[in-house]
């Protein structure tokens, strides 16, 4: 290999990118826009539960009425956000009609004589009608209302045992058991009300951050579209200008010309990777930035993913064939490969891509040792994978680069 | 010493046969001109040399040894298309080219100070002779032995191309031995010791122009020059060429010919602006090898 016929290709391939307006725009605007679009979908925290709630009930003057209870749901907050949104209407009727036209996630229905029954304490009966048609939102709404309800309940349990218990201490004669006291008595009716107490604890985990998934989801985007229609647009220049043939018949071969385009286009895609990286630090607060092992791992889809762009590019013959083929293989694959979503949610059949397209494997390791902080040794066995398909695909280009050069003329 | 030395070389793209058994000798020293029209294979055979694409079959030296890396150093190559990156100044472009054929830096400079090369500019900002410069510049890198220049002078204004044949000239000055290929019949007129006429893959005459231009025999040309109609009856009746506004007829005797000529212009409504008699150019002597004129 002649280095200085590589150092030429690459200062004159850099020259010409950095003085290519559309080149630069696109080298950074690329990664703000994926890194923004990504980030302010699905990044961030997620937005607080709101749950719309229908309430029909009857104007009672017992001391607790529906009307109290609908007053006190009003009120719960969440970190300072109220969780339900109530709307009253005047009756059944038209209560289902604003569930069925999804104006309400659930209407609770009080019938007459609620208020009476509570206060008096007996049982107070309430329906609930749910919007079926949206799992997820049914699944949310139907948890956050039955969850009020029970913790409305046991409050209203413990008041009335407190209530029992003063009648029990003061009209039990002091000495009517030694086995029943009145601290056991009221251990006993805890345990009647609320047979398991569930206490909940926060644990600080390993949080994945949903910022740092995405920035590695844009690192797999570079590789996937950037990386091949950089190396091609590259390749594709020299072949329109006829300055291949050029560098053909010069003494540099074909390794020095493939060397060449490749660092070429490595520079001017790590660069883009560093934007993106520093653009979601300065405007999320948060970013991966890879170690050694993540660099390597860079660096050889990098190759894989230039290979693949050299390949189809010399394969079609024709920029706009490229082009076409880039995008309707990486199309797919953001998806397959498990680029921009979790490996989890993929269905079971594109599983095989995810873990061994060289790419999607990549971007699974740069998680694993970025966001989750695996030992490098972890991935070891994909690294290898990698390198593998990365040389083999490598020598597929320089053979079909040959072959190209004699195609030329 | 022979420079170049081409024997039998055939080439093919496809079924279609663009040389067909060239033999071709160019001695060291000398400029030597592919004439022939658009198609004759000239650049093919260029390519040959130069670029090392491949042939069916023949023979070719360089200095007495086959084409190799090697004689590939002895050759340099200005394409008719520009070799230059556009957005890199002419002395990045030639930084680049340096650094392909591992040339000293500071060839790069003698060439720009030689060339009159505005180092600066970049290439899409360059007129079309400073192009051609730039290629030059580039053929020239290395210091080859030889020089090929495929239509050197094509697309460019008359003082340009008056400044690059001095430049071909003084190229022959320093020894160098130049082959060109061109389809101006002026240009190898002007620069050429001798000529090989091309055309539909064969070359059909080698020789000094004065050589050629004997085989011509002893006819004459009429030059018309004007806006001219009812070419046609002449065309038919005589070895003619006509190009815009001009019309060249080879005769043997230009007295008789002459108002016959006149006579069929004048009735086609012709407004003849100027007539003269000639010696015959290379590109009467074309006309009268093929039938046909170079452009
Ligand atoms: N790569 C190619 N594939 C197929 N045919 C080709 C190719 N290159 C040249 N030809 C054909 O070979 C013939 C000779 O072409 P060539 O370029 O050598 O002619 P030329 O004498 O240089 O013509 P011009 O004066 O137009 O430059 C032409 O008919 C051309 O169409
Ligand atoms: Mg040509």
């Amino acid at each position: 290999m002649k280095a200085r016929a590589v150092k030429g290709i690459v200062v004159k391939d850099l020259r010409e990118t950095r003085r290519d307006r559309m080149a630069v725009f696109w080298i950074f605007v690329f990664p703000l826009m994926w890194v923004t679009l990504l980030g302010a979908i699905w990044g961030g925290s997620s937005p607080p539960v709101v749950v719309h709630v229908g309430a029909v009930y009857f104007n009672e003057s017992a001391p607790f009425t529906a009307s109290t209870l609908i007053g006190i749901m009003e009120n719960v907050s969440v970190d300072g956000q109220r969780i339900f949104r109530i709307t009253r209407y005047p009756d059944e009727s038209a209560g289902l009609k604003a569930v069925k036209a999804g104006r309400v996630d659930v209407l609770l229905l009080f019938p007459q004589g609620f208020g009476e029954n509570v206060s008096s304490g007996l049982q107070g009966k309430v329906y609930a009608y749910f919007d079926r048609s949206d799992p997820q939102k049914y699944q949310i709404a139907s948890g956050v209302v039955k969850g009020f309800f029970s913790e409305f309940e046991r409050e209203m349990a413990y008041r009335k045992l407190n209530i029992t218990l003063g009648y029990v201490e003061a009209y039990l004669p002091k000495n009517l058991s030694a086995n029943l006291s009145p601290s056991m008595l009221r251990a006993y009716m805890m345990g009647l009300i609320d047979p398991i107490s569930l206490r909940e604890e926060a644990v600080k985990g390993e949080r994945p951050s949903p910022i740092k998934f995405y920035v590695t989801s844009f690192i797999g985007i570079q590789f996937l579209f950037a990386t091949m229609l950089t190396v091609s647009n590259l390749l594709f220049e020299e072949i329109e200008k006829g300055t291949l043939r050029r560098i053909a018949a010069s003494p540099a071969t074909a390794w020095d010309f493939l060397v060449g385009k490749m660092l070429s286009t490595f520079i001017v895609i790590t660069a883009s990777i560093l934007i993106g990286i520093g653009y979601s630090k300065a405007v999320f607060k948060e970013t991966v930035f890879p170690g050694p092992t993540g660099w390597l791992i860079i660096a050889l889809s990098a190759v894989f993913s230039m290979s693949l762009g050299l390949a189809i590019a010399m394969g079609t013959r024709s920029m706009k064939a490229t082009n076409a083929l880039v995008n309707l293989l990486s199309m797919p694959l953001l998806f397959l490969a498990a680029i921009v979503i979790p490996e989890s949610i993929l269905p079971r059949w594109a599983r095989p891509i995810a873990d061994y397209f060289p790419l999607g494997t990549a971007v699974k390791d740069l998680r694993l040792l970025e966001i989750y902080h695996r030992p490098p040794s972890e991935v070891f066995p994909d690294v290898v994978w990698i390198a593998i398909n990365s040389l083999v695909m490598l020598l597929i280009v320089v053979l079909l680069y040959n072959w190209a050069i004699k195609r030329l003329q | 010493m022979r420079a170049i030395e081409v024997r039998g070389l055939r080439k093919s793209y496809g079924n279609f046969i663009a040389l067909n058994g060239i033999n071709l000798d160019v001695d060291e020293g000398e400029v030597f001109a592919l004439l022939g029209p658009n198609g004759a294979g000239k650049t093919t055979l260029i390519r040959i040399l130069a670029e090392g694409l491949s042939y069916d079959s023949g023979e070719i030296r360089v200095f007495g040894e086959s084409l190799s890396k090697k004689t590939a150093r002895l050759i340099g190559y200005a394409p008719q298309e520009s070799l230059a990156y556009d957005d890199l100044t002419v002395r990045e472009n030639l930084e680049f080219y340096a650094d392909l054929y591992d040339v000293p830096g500071k060839r790069v400079d003698e060439l720009i100070e030689r060339f009159k090369l505005p180092a600066k500019k970049k290439a899409k900002e360059l007129s079309g002779g400073f192009k051609k410069r730039l290629n030059l510049a580039v053929a020239l890198l290395y210091d080859p032995r030889v020089l090929v220049l495929d239509e050197p002078s094509t697309g460019l204004d008359v003082p340009s191309k008056r400044e690059l044949w001095e430049l071909i000239k003084e190229f022959r000055e320093e020894g160098k031995t130049v082959l060109l290929a061109t389809h101006y019949m002026e240009e190898a007129e002007a620069l050429a010791d001798r000529v090989a006429i091309m055309n539909e893959g064969q070359v059909i005459a080698v020789g000094t122009p004065e050589e050629l231009k004997r085989l011509a025999g002893n006819e004459s040309v009429i030059h018309v020059e004007g806006i001219l109609r009812g070419t046609e009856a002449i065309l038919r009746e005589f070895r003619a060429i006509e190009r815009e506004n001009v019309l060249r007829v080879s005769v043997e005797d230009a007295r008789k010919a002459l108002p016959k000529v006149v006579e069929a212009l004048v009735e086609g409504g012709s407004e003849i602006r100027s007539i003269r008699i000639e010696e015959p150019s290379l590109e009467d002597v074309f006309l009268k090898l093929t039938g046909r004129g170079l452009e």
